[in-house]
Protein backbone atom coordinates (compact mmCIF):
# COMPACT_ATOMS: atom_id res chain seq x y z
CA UNK A 1 0.00 0.00 0.00
CA UNK A 2 1.31 3.04 -0.84
CA UNK A 3 2.14 6.77 1.02
CA UNK A 4 3.70 9.45 2.80
CA UNK A 5 6.84 8.49 5.13
CA UNK A 6 6.62 8.28 9.02
CA UNK A 7 10.71 9.03 9.30
CA UNK A 8 11.88 10.58 5.86
CA UNK A 9 13.44 7.51 4.12
CA UNK A 10 11.62 4.64 5.67
CA UNK A 11 10.09 2.82 3.10
CA UNK A 12 6.38 1.70 2.88
CA UNK A 13 7.35 -1.78 3.42
CA UNK A 14 9.18 -0.69 6.72
CA UNK A 15 6.27 1.47 7.50
CA UNK A 16 3.90 -1.93 7.20
CA UNK A 17 6.30 -4.21 9.01
CA UNK A 18 6.79 -1.24 12.19
CA UNK A 19 2.96 -1.02 12.41
CA UNK A 20 2.19 -4.43 12.39
CA UNK A 21 4.92 -4.85 15.22
CA UNK A 22 2.92 -2.54 17.99
CA UNK A 23 0.30 -4.21 17.11
CA UNK A 24 1.38 -7.40 17.39
CA UNK A 25 3.19 -6.16 20.66
CA UNK A 26 0.17 -4.61 22.10
CA UNK A 27 -1.90 -8.16 21.64
CA UNK A 28 1.17 -10.61 22.97
CA UNK A 29 1.24 -8.26 26.11
CA UNK A 30 -2.52 -8.16 26.94
CA UNK A 31 -1.74 -12.25 26.78
CA UNK A 32 1.38 -12.43 28.99
CA UNK A 33 -0.47 -10.43 31.03
CA UNK A 34 1.64 -7.28 31.39
CA UNK A 35 -0.39 -4.38 31.15
CA UNK A 36 2.72 -1.88 31.24
CA UNK A 37 4.20 -3.41 28.12
CA UNK A 38 0.75 -2.84 26.70
CA UNK A 39 0.30 0.48 28.02
CA UNK A 40 3.36 1.20 26.00
CA UNK A 41 2.07 0.52 22.94
CA UNK A 42 -0.90 2.59 23.27
CA UNK A 43 -0.97 6.63 22.04
CA UNK A 44 -1.42 9.03 24.77
CA UNK A 45 -5.23 9.51 24.89
CA UNK A 46 -5.95 6.26 24.25
CA UNK A 47 -3.92 4.88 27.41
CA UNK A 48 -5.77 7.96 28.96
CA UNK A 49 -9.28 6.54 27.82
CA UNK A 50 -8.48 3.29 29.00
CA UNK A 51 -7.21 4.50 32.46
CA UNK A 52 -10.98 6.12 33.36
CA UNK A 53 -11.18 4.17 36.16
CA UNK A 54 -8.65 2.32 36.84
CA UNK A 55 -4.76 2.31 36.07
CA UNK A 56 -4.05 1.71 32.57
CA UNK A 57 -2.07 -1.53 33.09
CA UNK A 58 -4.70 -2.90 34.59
CA UNK A 59 -7.57 -2.15 32.48
CA UNK A 60 -6.18 -2.96 29.75
CA UNK A 61 -5.72 -6.82 30.46
CA UNK A 62 -10.01 -6.37 31.02
CA UNK A 63 -11.13 -5.07 27.83
CA UNK A 64 -11.18 -8.93 25.71
CA UNK A 65 -8.83 -8.39 23.64
CA UNK A 66 -7.98 -11.44 21.03
CA UNK A 67 -4.47 -13.19 21.31
CA UNK A 68 -2.18 -12.34 19.04
CA UNK A 69 -2.68 -14.20 15.10
CA UNK A 70 -1.27 -13.59 12.19
CA UNK A 71 -1.25 -10.12 9.92
CA UNK A 72 -3.54 -11.04 7.42
CA UNK A 73 -2.81 -6.83 5.68
CA UNK A 74 -1.70 -3.71 6.69
CA UNK A 75 -2.12 -0.23 5.60
CA UNK A 76 0.01 2.88 5.72
CA UNK A 77 -1.63 6.05 4.71
CA UNK A 78 0.14 9.40 6.25
CA UNK A 79 0.31 9.48 9.32
CA UNK A 80 -2.20 6.38 10.15
CA UNK A 81 -2.20 2.91 9.72
CA UNK A 82 -4.52 -0.03 10.42
CA UNK A 83 -3.31 -3.93 10.70
CA UNK A 84 -6.06 -6.47 10.15
CA UNK A 85 -5.31 -9.56 12.04
CA UNK A 86 -6.61 -12.98 12.02
CA UNK A 87 -9.10 -11.99 14.96
CA UNK A 88 -8.75 -8.02 15.84
CA UNK A 89 -7.90 -4.65 13.71
CA UNK A 90 -6.31 -2.74 15.26
CA UNK A 91 -5.55 1.10 14.15
CA UNK A 92 -2.32 3.07 14.72
CA UNK A 93 -1.33 6.43 14.46
CA UNK A 94 2.34 7.56 13.97
CA UNK A 95 4.58 9.34 17.15
CA UNK A 96 7.96 10.52 17.33
CA UNK A 97 8.87 7.09 18.67
CA UNK A 98 7.25 5.44 15.86
CA UNK A 99 3.43 3.91 15.66
CA UNK A 100 1.14 3.72 18.49
CA UNK A 101 -2.09 1.88 18.65
CA UNK A 102 -5.31 4.42 18.40
CA UNK A 103 -7.80 1.45 18.61
CA UNK A 104 -7.73 -1.87 19.34
CA UNK A 105 -10.70 -4.79 19.42
CA UNK A 106 -11.76 -3.39 15.95
CA UNK A 107 -15.00 -5.43 14.63
CA UNK A 108 -16.34 -3.96 11.48
CA UNK A 109 -19.71 -2.63 10.80
CA UNK A 110 -21.82 -2.42 7.67
CA UNK A 111 -20.82 1.15 6.02
CA UNK A 112 -20.12 2.35 9.35
CA UNK A 113 -16.91 3.03 11.69
CA UNK A 114 -15.42 -0.22 13.44
CA UNK A 115 -16.89 -1.02 16.95
CA UNK A 116 -13.51 -0.99 18.57
CA UNK A 117 -13.04 -1.84 22.46
CA UNK A 118 -10.29 0.01 23.36
CA UNK A 119 -10.10 3.54 21.66
CA UNK A 120 -9.71 7.22 23.08
CA UNK A 121 -12.08 9.53 23.16
CA UNK B 1 17.83 42.92 -18.47
CA UNK B 2 15.15 45.99 -18.32
CA UNK B 3 14.19 44.88 -21.59
CA UNK B 4 13.69 40.89 -20.85
CA UNK B 5 11.66 42.04 -17.96
CA UNK B 6 9.68 44.33 -19.88
CA UNK B 7 9.25 41.81 -23.13
CA UNK B 8 8.58 38.89 -20.29
CA UNK B 9 6.41 40.71 -17.47
CA UNK B 10 3.09 38.34 -18.34
CA UNK B 11 5.38 35.12 -17.58
CA UNK B 12 7.38 36.88 -14.83
CA UNK B 13 5.10 37.91 -12.64
CA UNK B 14 2.69 35.23 -12.77
CA UNK B 15 5.36 32.58 -12.63
CA UNK B 16 6.42 34.85 -9.33
CA UNK B 17 2.73 35.23 -7.83
CA UNK B 18 2.42 31.28 -8.12
CA UNK B 19 5.48 30.55 -6.36
CA UNK B 20 4.32 33.19 -3.39
CA UNK B 21 0.81 31.60 -3.71
CA UNK B 22 1.79 27.52 -3.85
CA UNK B 23 4.17 28.45 -0.53
CA UNK B 24 1.13 30.44 0.94
CA UNK B 25 -1.11 27.70 0.61
CA UNK B 26 1.56 25.14 1.87
CA UNK B 27 1.60 27.07 5.13
CA UNK B 28 -2.18 27.34 5.25
CA UNK B 29 -2.79 23.84 4.21
CA UNK B 30 -0.32 22.53 7.01
CA UNK B 31 -2.07 24.64 9.97
CA UNK B 32 -5.30 23.13 8.95
CA UNK B 33 -3.37 19.74 8.64
CA UNK B 34 -2.22 20.02 12.78
CA UNK B 35 -5.46 21.26 13.84
CA UNK B 36 -6.66 18.11 12.96
CA UNK B 37 -3.82 16.23 14.21
CA UNK B 38 -3.92 18.37 17.45
CA UNK B 39 -8.25 17.52 17.37
CA UNK B 40 -7.58 13.78 17.17
CA UNK B 41 -4.39 13.80 20.34
CA UNK B 42 -1.62 13.43 17.57
CA UNK B 43 1.41 15.55 17.46
CA UNK B 44 2.09 18.36 14.70
CA UNK B 45 4.18 17.24 11.36
CA UNK B 46 6.99 19.71 10.20
CA UNK B 47 6.19 21.69 6.59
CA UNK B 48 8.78 19.36 4.61
CA UNK B 49 6.90 16.13 5.34
CA UNK B 50 3.26 18.23 5.15
CA UNK B 51 4.37 19.68 1.19
CA UNK B 52 5.42 15.68 0.51
CA UNK B 53 1.83 14.39 2.20
CA UNK B 54 -0.97 13.26 -0.15
CA UNK B 55 -3.06 15.78 1.21
CA UNK B 56 -1.23 18.50 0.04
CA UNK B 57 -0.69 16.85 -3.42
CA UNK B 58 -4.54 16.23 -3.93
CA UNK B 59 -5.28 19.96 -2.83
CA UNK B 60 -2.38 21.29 -5.29
CA UNK B 61 -3.61 18.78 -8.07
CA UNK B 62 -7.43 19.14 -7.99
CA UNK B 63 -6.95 23.32 -8.81
CA UNK B 64 -4.20 21.91 -11.82
CA UNK B 65 -6.68 19.56 -13.77
CA UNK B 66 -9.26 22.36 -13.80
CA UNK B 67 -7.22 25.22 -14.89
CA UNK B 68 -5.98 23.14 -17.53
CA UNK B 69 -8.67 21.95 -18.76
CA UNK B 70 -10.25 25.21 -18.61
CA UNK B 71 -7.63 26.13 -21.17
CA UNK B 72 -8.02 23.09 -23.53
CA UNK B 73 -11.59 23.11 -23.69
CA UNK B 74 -11.13 27.11 -24.37
CA UNK B 75 -8.41 26.47 -27.09
CA UNK B 76 -10.06 23.57 -29.07
CA UNK B 77 -14.13 24.55 -28.84
CA UNK B 78 -13.04 28.24 -30.26
CA UNK B 79 -11.83 26.46 -33.09
CA UNK B 80 -16.13 26.26 -34.05
CA UNK B 81 -17.58 28.31 -31.34
CA UNK B 82 -17.82 31.88 -32.03
CA UNK B 83 -19.62 34.86 -29.50
CA UNK B 84 -20.82 37.30 -31.57
CA UNK B 85 -18.78 40.75 -30.02
CA UNK B 86 -16.76 39.02 -28.03
CA UNK B 87 -12.85 39.82 -28.30
CA UNK B 88 -12.44 35.87 -26.50
CA UNK B 89 -13.75 34.86 -30.53
CA UNK B 90 -12.70 34.88 -33.56
CA UNK B 91 -14.64 37.06 -36.75
CA UNK B 92 -18.15 35.36 -37.23
CA UNK B 93 -17.06 34.30 -40.63
CA UNK B 94 -14.55 31.92 -39.62
CA UNK B 95 -15.31 29.24 -37.94
CA UNK B 96 -13.32 25.87 -38.37
CA UNK B 97 -10.28 25.00 -38.83
CA UNK B 98 -9.72 27.77 -41.25
CA UNK B 99 -7.36 27.48 -45.17
CA UNK B 100 -3.63 26.23 -44.94
CA UNK B 101 -3.37 29.97 -46.87
CA UNK B 102 -4.79 31.96 -43.29
CA UNK B 103 -3.00 29.71 -41.39
CA UNK B 104 0.50 29.75 -43.03
CA UNK B 105 1.52 26.53 -42.79
CA UNK B 106 3.02 23.99 -45.76
CA UNK B 107 3.17 25.89 -48.88
CA UNK B 108 1.98 29.08 -47.37
CA UNK B 109 4.32 29.22 -44.30
CA UNK B 110 7.00 32.27 -44.36
CA UNK B 111 10.38 32.59 -43.42
CA UNK B 112 9.69 33.57 -40.42
CA UNK B 113 6.96 30.92 -39.48
CA UNK B 114 8.39 28.27 -36.89
CA UNK B 115 9.79 24.96 -38.86
CA UNK B 116 7.44 22.63 -38.63
CA UNK B 117 4.76 24.84 -39.71
CA UNK B 118 6.08 24.67 -42.94
CA UNK B 119 7.23 21.25 -43.24
CA UNK B 120 4.26 19.17 -44.28
CA UNK B 121 3.14 15.95 -43.33
CA UNK B 122 2.85 14.99 -39.84
CA UNK B 123 5.22 17.43 -38.44
CA UNK B 124 3.09 20.17 -39.64
CA UNK B 125 -0.04 18.09 -38.48
CA UNK B 126 1.11 17.86 -34.77
CA UNK B 127 2.53 21.26 -34.59
CA UNK B 128 -1.34 22.55 -35.85
CA UNK B 129 -2.30 21.04 -32.52
CA UNK B 130 0.39 21.23 -30.36
CA UNK B 131 -1.42 23.67 -27.87
CA UNK B 132 -4.00 21.96 -27.24
CA UNK B 133 -2.58 18.53 -27.14
CA UNK B 134 -0.29 19.60 -24.72
CA UNK B 135 -2.49 21.35 -22.21
CA UNK B 136 -5.01 18.50 -22.95
CA UNK B 137 -1.68 16.05 -21.55
CA UNK B 138 -0.96 18.27 -18.35
CA UNK B 139 -4.86 18.45 -17.62
CA UNK B 140 -4.94 14.54 -18.05
CA UNK B 141 -1.89 14.26 -15.72
CA UNK B 142 -3.10 16.55 -12.97
CA UNK B 143 -6.16 14.70 -12.78
CA UNK B 144 -4.36 11.64 -12.23
CA UNK B 145 -2.15 13.11 -9.97
CA UNK B 146 -5.47 13.87 -8.39
CA UNK B 147 -7.00 10.65 -7.93
CA UNK B 148 -3.66 9.10 -6.97
CA UNK B 149 -2.89 11.62 -4.37
CA UNK B 150 -6.77 11.88 -3.54
CA UNK B 151 -6.81 7.67 -2.41
CA UNK B 152 -4.11 8.32 -0.28
CA UNK B 153 -5.35 11.33 1.23
CA UNK B 154 -9.36 9.73 1.71
CA UNK B 155 -7.65 6.62 3.16
CA UNK B 156 -5.57 8.36 5.79
CA UNK B 157 -9.07 10.54 6.69
CA UNK B 158 -10.64 7.03 6.08
CA UNK B 159 -8.63 5.31 9.33
CA UNK B 160 -8.48 8.01 11.02
CA UNK B 161 -12.43 7.75 11.73
CA UNK B 162 -11.90 4.33 11.53
CA UNK B 163 -12.97 2.75 8.53
CA UNK B 164 -11.40 0.75 6.01
CA UNK B 165 -8.98 2.22 3.13
CA UNK B 166 -10.41 1.91 -0.85
CA UNK B 167 -8.79 0.78 -3.64
CA UNK B 168 -7.73 3.46 -6.20
CA UNK B 169 -10.92 2.07 -8.59
CA UNK B 170 -13.03 2.20 -5.40
CA UNK B 171 -11.64 6.02 -5.00
CA UNK B 172 -13.38 6.54 -8.37
CA UNK B 173 -16.58 6.41 -7.88
CA UNK B 174 -16.41 7.79 -4.57
CA UNK B 175 -18.15 11.44 -3.54
CA UNK B 176 -14.67 12.97 -2.17
CA UNK B 177 -13.20 12.21 -5.76
CA UNK B 178 -15.89 13.69 -8.21
CA UNK B 179 -16.57 16.60 -5.69
CA UNK B 180 -13.17 17.42 -5.78
CA UNK B 181 -13.17 17.55 -9.16
CA UNK B 182 -16.66 19.17 -10.44
CA UNK B 183 -16.27 21.78 -7.70
CA UNK B 184 -13.29 22.86 -10.01
CA UNK B 185 -14.61 22.22 -13.09
CA UNK B 186 -17.93 24.27 -12.44
CA UNK B 187 -16.11 27.35 -11.66
CA UNK B 188 -13.60 27.14 -14.31
CA UNK B 189 -16.59 27.17 -16.58
CA UNK B 190 -18.15 29.72 -15.04
CA UNK B 191 -15.23 31.96 -15.79
CA UNK B 192 -15.09 31.31 -19.23
CA UNK B 193 -18.45 32.09 -20.02
CA UNK B 194 -18.46 35.32 -17.64
CA UNK B 195 -15.20 36.37 -19.41
CA UNK B 196 -16.72 35.65 -23.21
CA UNK B 197 -19.86 37.40 -22.13
CA UNK B 198 -18.85 40.50 -20.05
CA UNK B 199 -15.55 41.37 -22.64
CA UNK B 200 -18.53 42.05 -25.25
CA UNK B 201 -20.19 45.24 -23.21
CA UNK B 202 -17.49 46.23 -20.43
CA UNK B 203 -14.04 47.28 -21.62
CA UNK B 204 -10.75 47.65 -19.57
CA UNK B 205 -8.59 50.01 -21.45
CA UNK B 206 -5.29 49.27 -22.84
CA UNK B 207 -5.81 45.28 -21.56
CA UNK B 208 -4.98 42.85 -24.25
CA UNK B 209 -8.27 40.60 -23.39
CA UNK B 210 -10.74 43.80 -23.81
CA UNK B 211 -11.86 45.57 -27.23
CA UNK B 212 -10.58 48.90 -27.41
CA UNK B 213 -12.71 51.42 -25.45
CA UNK B 214 -14.89 52.79 -28.45
CA UNK B 215 -15.26 49.57 -30.12
CA UNK B 216 -18.83 48.69 -30.59
CA UNK B 217 -20.56 46.09 -28.68
CA UNK B 218 -21.16 44.01 -31.94
CA UNK B 219 -17.46 43.70 -33.03
CA UNK B 220 -16.15 40.16 -32.90
CA UNK B 221 -12.34 39.28 -32.80
CA UNK B 222 -10.97 42.31 -31.91
CA UNK B 223 -9.06 42.51 -29.06
CA UNK B 224 -7.15 45.95 -27.65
Amino acid sequence: MVVASISGCATVGDQEGAAAGVAARLLSAVEAGDGDAACAALAPETAKSVAEDEPCPEAILDKSLPRPGQVVETSVYGQWAQVKLTDDTIFLAAFPEGWRVVAAGCTPQASRPYDCSVEGD
Amino acid sequence: MKRFLRENGIGLVFGVLFLIVLVGQAFAGLAQFNDAQRASGLPDIAFWRYVTSASFGVDVAENWQSEYLQFFLFIILTVWLLQKGSPESKSLDKPGRETDKEQKVGPYATPESPKWAGAGGWRTSLYSNSLGLVMGLIFAGSWLAQSIAGVAAFNEEQLSERQDPVSWGQYLLEADFWNRTLQNWQSELLAVASMAILAIFLRQRGSSQSKPVGSPHDATGVEG
